[in-house]
């Protein structure tokens, strides 16, 4: 009695839940019918769109030892991406389909995973199998509603909030109202400031970041001038 | 700067540069004095330096690379007593071997030096992705890959013709002048082309050192130029099977990834009859062999089969030395620390840089009838970083900005795809020049690459929260 994981995943046709004795995997040495089997699909996520390779697991039925090849390693195929929506070296948009259009997010979170899964396990480049997926099939309004509208949100709040506070801090002080704040130059200045800092300063490092950002973009200039600092001394 | 430019590369733009090269400066032809001064508007030291009497004003060039070899013959043929010191004659380098068009031209240089003529270049980012680029060039442009034995011993020869003494020693080290017009002493060890031995002790006068030693220059050492960060190029020789080879017939590869490099890339570089796998770092310089291992299973399915015949490394310098002059010392080509960021690229600028330092003390020194002075060495290291402080700038921003992280590298990648970029990539690569190009496609040149950052950028914080 074979034991099957369900696997929810659709990329292994070859395991079926009907066929108990005889399976068709080409990883085994021998596979005898009276094996018990345990398979395990390991990292093969729910919805079906990350790869990896198959480690298929054999375990041996105690009773069943006399010569049989004893086959209870984890064999474990070359690890190389594979996704049955990765065609020919770049994401077919047809299988992202959702109600009649492209589901780019799907394609987002498709393309996510296997930069990841190379990230971590780098592969060859092969003439044959080329990858020419290019992000810019993916138009700019998903990337927008996607990444930039959260952030722009929280942004934009910090921003409001700031400006709030800072207007009735300066009426209660001064006594100059808002709209003729806006009219002082001073003000105006402080309004500038605030809303370069909620842009820039997004994070806490940010601040160091943007201080030895602004000293990489003079080094190289101060490492060519070097030479002549001797001739101004002199 | 534009007349010098027109000058230099009119003629290379329009028929087989290989025929048509125009001098790049009137001094390789001997020019009598008269000649030279009336150009001149603001010569102040130089005309108050004594005439040297009975003989010519004498240099010593330490390293017989490109630098020194293109200084020895610039120098011989305008007249200077030169002697040029170099330790190993049949020294193969590592070295990637690349040469743009511009130098076969200015440098004259025959065609039978170059092994091969790359004209297709890939570039693949670390998730593989794989583009072509080359398709932009010409007919008659190509990058040229040479054997630096060959290289180097050639122009070697061409400054013997010229009439530089080329001399096969170690220099050991310089004593400085005592005197404001005393002259130096250069201590090295004579090998007369005996391998092995540990040399004669000898010692020669000279009034000016040109250093060209390289990376690990002594002479810098002895006039304290300071130290620069180098990279660490790690480089195998492979030779793989002829079907294979075929592929790489007139293709170079450039490999992009954390995995690869973290901050240069790795290459795979056809030489003559084998190809050249490598990488190289700044940072990470114990992991290089780690590097190498990254880029040989990148490589792996195109270099199936190959053999390692050779295991090499070299430093690189990352930007020139705090001080590249003092007192009649200059230091050019690696010695300097003329090499590109982004590229790695020296040899070009090795060459150029020693000819422009010996013009400048062929022209100070009014054809060797005079004694020189700093002065006149500065107005090579002003001719210098007038003429390609643009070049490295440019580069040292495109490493800052695409080498940085892989979402960069992916970015990177991506916009080579481009036909402009690989225009005017080329353009500036092959001439070194920084051309302006269109400013409406520079415009969309701009915003394409904000936009490839951004996506890969946003596609790394994805990856961050996986």
């Amino acid at each position: 009695m074979a034991l099957f994981s369900s696997t929810p995943t659709t990329k292994l046709p070859s395991f079926s839940s009907s066929s108990k004795t005889h399976l068709p995997i080409n990883l085994f040495q021998s596979v005898k019918p009276q094996r018990q089997l345990l398979f395990m699909s390991i990292r093969s996520t729910e919805n079906g769109s990350g790869a990896a390779a198959v480690i298929v697991e054999e375990k041996t039925d105690s009773e069943v030892g006399n010569g049989a090849p004893v086959a209870n390693l984890v064999e474990e195929v070359a690890l190389k991406y594979e996704d049955p929506k990765w065609v020919s070296g770049t994401w077919d948009l047809k299988q992202f389909q959702k109600g009649g259009a492209t589901d780019w997010d799907a394609v987002i979170d498709a393309e996510v995973k296997r930069r990841k899964f190379l990230e971590d396990n780098p592969e060859s480049s092969n003439n044959d199998f080329p990858v020419v997926f290019d992000t810019s099939i993916i138009p700019w309004w998903a990337w927008m509603k996607r990444f930039h509208l959260p952030e722009a949100e929280l942004l934009n709040g910090r921003a409001a909030m700031v400006g709030f506070f800072m207007a009735y801090f300066v009426d209660s002080l001064t006594g100059v109202g808002l709209v003729d704040q806006m009219g002082n130059f001073f003000c105006k200045t402080l309004l500038f400031v605030a809303v370069a800092g909620v842009l820039l300063i997004r994070k806490n490092e940010d601040v160091d970041n943007l201080k030895k950002l602004l000293d990489e973009t003079t080094f190289y200039d101060k490492q060519w001038q070097a030479t002549w600092q001797d001739e101004k001394k002199e | 700067m534009a007349s010098l430019s027109l000058k230099s590369f009119a003629g290379l733009r329009q028929s087989s540069p290989e025929n048509h090269h125009p001098s790049i400066t009137a001094l390789s032809k001997p020019l009598s004095p008269s000649q030279i001064n009336y150009r001149r508007l603001n010569v102040i030291a130089s005309k108050s330096s004594p005439k040297i009497t009975g003989r010519n004003l004498r240099v010593a060039i330490v390293g017989g690379g490109p630098a020194g070899g293109a200084a020895a013959e610039t120098l011989a043929k305008g007249g200077i007593e030169t002697i040029l010191i170099e330790r190993k004659m049949d020294n193969a380098k590592p070295c990637g071997g690349a040469i743009p068009l511009c130098m076969v031209g200015e440098f004259d240089l025959p065609l039978d030096i170059i092994d091969r003529r790359v004209t297709k270049m890939k570039m693949i980012s670390p998730s593989n992705v794989a583009v072509d680029i080359g398709q932009t060039l010409k007919p008659h442009e190509y990058i040229g890959m040479v054997r630096r034995e060959i290289l180097d011993a050639y122009l070697r020869d061409r400054a013997s013709a010229a009439g530089a003494t080329v001399i096969n020693g170690l220099f050991v080290k310089m004593d400085k002048p005592t005197d404001k017009y005393a002259p130096y002493v250069i201590h090295y060890n004579a090998y007369d082309g005996k391998a092995g031995s540990a040399g004669k002790k000898t010692s020669i006068e000279v009034d000016a050192v040109i250093g060209a030693d390289g990376a690990n220059s002594r002479v810098a050492k002895s006039i304290d130029a300071g130290d620069y960060e180098y990279a660490i190029a790690f480089q195998e020789r492979i030779k793989i099977p002829e079907d294979k080879m075929q592929y790489y017939e007139n293709l170079a590869e450039m490999y992009v990834g954390d995995d690869v490099s973290p901050d240069f890339y790795g290459w795979v570089f056809p030489k003559c009859d084998h190809v050249a796998v490598g990488t190289g770092t700044v940072t990470h310089k114990a992991d290089i062999k780690k590097f190498q291992t990254a880029t040989r299973l990148r490589a792996r399915d195109k270099i199936l089969g190959g053999k390692i015949i050779r295991v090499e490394a070299h430093p690189i310098p990352e930007h020139p030395r705090p001080r590249r002059l003092a007192d009649r010392v200059a230091l050019v080509g690696d010695a300097a620390g003329y090499v590109t960021k982004c590229s790695g690229e020296g040899i070009y600028f090795a060459a150029k840089s020693g000819r422009m330092c010996a013009e400048a003390i062929v022209e100070g020194s009014e054809n060797g009838k005079r004694m020189i002075d700093e002065s006149d060495l500065r107005k090579y290291l002003e001719k210098w970083d007038k003429t390609y402080w643009p070049t490295y700038k440019v580069l040292d921003i495109l490493q800052k900005v695409f080498y940085r992280s892989n979402p960069a590298r992916e970015a990177f990648v991506e916009m080579c795809g481009d036909e402009y970029v690989q225009k005017m990539t080329f353009d500036s690569y092959l001439y070194k020049k920084v051309v302006p190009g269109n400013p409406l496609e520079d415009l969309k040149l701009a915003v394409n690459t904000i936009g490839s950052l951004v996506r890969a950028n946003a596609l790394r914080n994805e990856m961050a929260k996986l």
